[in-house]
């Protein structure tokens, strides 16, 4: 019995190292330009005017394109704002809200990874 | 005044902040007895001592009756007072002044009673705003209304308040709508009869548009008027399947009333999404339209659709000043409009029938218009993928509903401020969640961005459209104008300052700099023999950025009164 407990914790770590190592959706859609496209498109019917610029200014429109991040910048932290959104800011979540669920949200992120500046 | 605590506060902790309070309410007698605000008053428009109306009067002429306003003595215009918001944001109050009170909210739905004379606080409601507002276009308020001893505010988070005048108490506060879901209300209430008249912003969420009409005694609504038509209701095939459901066309401007055909005017805003119309084939009515209604009962008599089927944002719920006109050699009631898609649109406004449509801005590539008053589009213009056109004038017009002209009919001139600031337009894929930024595309600023946008006001020939002259600065324009018969228009500018030229040539008579940039709506009242002129300062500049303005003064707003010198 505890032999059996040591083996299923084991594996339960073995698990999450390998779900922790897993890469992100949005690499796979870095090579993908149809999914490149549908994230530009998603971005653009959704995320610009307002509420993002798509360009650098003056405005209370986040520029996504550089690599100053306020909510952390790596994929699945992006996947994660864009998900659950920024309390107290006019950043809505996302989750459960666009067709393709989170392939859709990885999209978006793979387009801006794919559109950023380069950093440093 | 006696202030009191609305927010919750966590009392538990041992180093607790002080608790801050959100309304100071006021038990002295103030104003000078002048009993409630009658339907007379209201009736009579601007009189020497009150501005009640948004729109001055029921025409929404913004024109104040002070002769002593006038080029002679406008260069002398002096600071009588000044008080601040504490509130970032634009400042696009129009205050309301009577018995001696000006009534003036803020950005963030602050209310202020003043002494008109001297700027003393009487009393002050902070309303408390949750963090999950869906507002697209800044936190911006555009003045109350006022009926009876009751002074009505509605919010960002949709709802609409009232409260005693004297002491600021609430007396009914009626939720419009769920502002979750992507209501809001920035506008003055109309108040006409018994009702407040209310609509609702939030075309970029996909909202289905409506204004309200409350009784101002109890707060009970009376009418509710949806600006798009339901399944089974006339109109609901201009829109193709089922996208009438997530529709726009808000409501979030004010109106106008002509008591001699007992008809209500209205205007409604773009539909949604703004910039990708694919799934909504067809005119999308009535959104962009002009509606007259039976104000008893908010049934639609006819309307008049500017922009069918818009993919370039350009709501149509710019002011309309009602105004009798000679056209082709007959006299006309009109009802006339600088439309923000660039257009001065003149109609009769018994029937609804177009008459003349002419452009006031200088940039104008979008459309062209037929006899009958329908756009031709110019292909080029639409939204694209990979747009290359740059689309005149951008979405932000031309004139916008954020703001008022003013008109003065013995001249036969309306002042129109606007924005030269043309964009390219990108299509975007569009999907519709509650509560979700429903576009469908994005502007891509390209004057602001190239700083070239600038703007103007132009007095436009009501009869025909015409401009007579045009008065320019290096920023777009987005502060109302105040005539006054006296012969001079008082507006403001981006870069700070507040201004008056003279009504017949548009010589600049006077500027002072205020500070921030101007977005309200000024008035002028008279006070024991003394003119004043009230005039807001405190810009957004994120909206400054995107329309081309002056972006590097710092947030604040500031109520700005002006006096002329004892003598004038």
């Amino acid at each position: 019995m505890r032999l059996a407990a040591i083996a299923l914790f084991a594996l339960a770590i073995i698990s999450a190292l390998g779900a922790c190592s897993k890469p992100p959706a949005s690499e796979r859609f870095l090579q993908d330009p149809q999914a490149l496209k549908r994230g530009k498109g998603l971005f653009i019917g959704t995320c610009g005017a307002y509420c993002h610029s798509t360009r650098k200014d003056n405005r209370d429109a986040p520029y996504l394109f550089d690599c100053e991040w306020r909510h952390g910048g790596s994929d699945t932290e992006i996947f994660n704002t864009i998900s659950t959104g920024v309390s107290n800011t006019r950043m809505v979540g996302f989750a459960g809200k666009l067709p393709d669920g989170e392939d859709d949200i990885w999209k978006i992120v793979a387009f801006l990874r794919a559109s950023r500046e380069p950093c440093g | 005044m006696e202030a009191t605590v609305e927010t919750a506060v966590d009392m538990g902790s041992e180093l607790a902040l002080p608790e801050i309070p959100t309304h100071w309410t006021n038990a002295r007698p103030i104003g000078h007895s002048r009993g409630p605000v009658a339907d007379a008053d209201l009736r009579a428009g601007p009189s020497a001592g009150q501005w009640l109306l948004y729109g001055g009067n029921y025409e929404n002429y913004r024109l104040s009756p002070l002769e002593t306003l006038n080029p002679a003595t406008a260069p002398t215009l002096q600071v009588a007072w000044a008080f601040p918001t504490g509130t970032s944001g634009q400042f696009e109050v129009s205050p309301v002044v009577y018995d001696g009170i000006m009534y003036a909210s803020s950005s963030y739905n602050r209310l202020f009673a003043l002494d008109a004379r001297t700027g003393e606080l009487y009393w002050r409601y902070d309303h408390a705003l949750p963090g999950d507002l869906r507002l697209c276009c800044g936190p911006m308020n555009r003045g109350v209304g006022i009926h009876g001893d009751t002074v009505l505010m509605a919010t960002l988070d949709a709802h609409l308040l009232a409260l005693n005048r004297l002491s600021g108490e609430i007396l009914w506060d009626a939720e419009i709508a769920d502002y979750q879901a992507g209501f809001s209300a920035t506008s003055a209430p109309f108040i006409l009869k018994n009702m407040a008249i209310i609509g609702i912003a939030g075309g970029e969420y996909g909202v289905r548009g409506f204004f309200d009409a409350y009784d101002v005694a109890t707060g009970k609504r009376l009418w509710r008027h949806y600006t798009v038509p339901a399944a089974g209701e006339p109109g609901v095939e201009t829109w193709a399947g089922t996208s009438y459901e997530n529709s726009g066309a808000p409501a979030w401007t004010s109106g106008a009333y002509d008591a001699e055909s007992d008809t209500l005017f209205w205007t409604t805003g773009n539909p949604s999404p703004d910039w990708n119309g694919d799934d909504r084939a067809g005119d999308n009515l009535y959104s962009n339209s002009l509606l007259a209604l039976d104000p008893q009962t908010g049934e639609r008599k006819w309307h008049f659709q500017f922009t069918p089927h818009d993919v370039w944002d350009y709501d149509g719920n710019t002011q309309v000043f009602l105004v009798d006109i000679e056209h082709e050699g007959q006299p006309v009631k009109a009802i006339v409009q600088a439309n923000r898609n660039g257009f001065f649109y003149i109609l009769d406004r018994n029937t609804g029938a177009f008459l003349r449509a002419t452009p006031y801005v200088e940039q104008l590539n979008w459309a062209s218009i037929d006899a009958t008053g329908r756009p031709v589009v110019n292909p080029s213009a639409v939204p694209l993928e990979e747009p290359e056109f740059r689309v005149c004038p951008g979405n932000m017009g031309g004139m916008n509903g954020a703001w008022s002209g003013a008109l003065d009919p013995e001249l036969g001139l309306a002042f129109i401020p606007a924005i030269e600031s043309c964009q390219h337009l990108q299509k975007g894929i569009s999907v519709y969640a509650d509560g979700q930024p429903f576009l469908g595309g994005t502007p891509l600023i390209t004057d602001a961005e190239e700083d070239t946008a600038y703007g103007h006001i132009s007095a436009i020939d009501v009869a025909t459209g015409e401009v007579r002259w045009r008065y320019r600065d290096h920023d777009p324009l987005g502060a109302g104008t105040l005539a006054a018969v006296g012969g001079i228009v008082i507006s403001g500018t981006q870069d700070g300052h507040a201004i008056a030229l003279n009504s017949a040539t548009g010589e600049l008579l006077w500027k002072f700099r205020v500070g921030g940039g101007v977005r309200s709506q000024p008035i002028a009242f008279e006070l024991d023999g003394t003119a004043y002129v009230a005039i807001g300062a405190g810009n957004w500049t994120s909206m400054a950025a995107y329309q081309g303005g002056t972006t590097n003064i710092p947030e604040g707003g500031n109520l700005f009164v002006f006096k002329l010198p004892a003598g004038s």
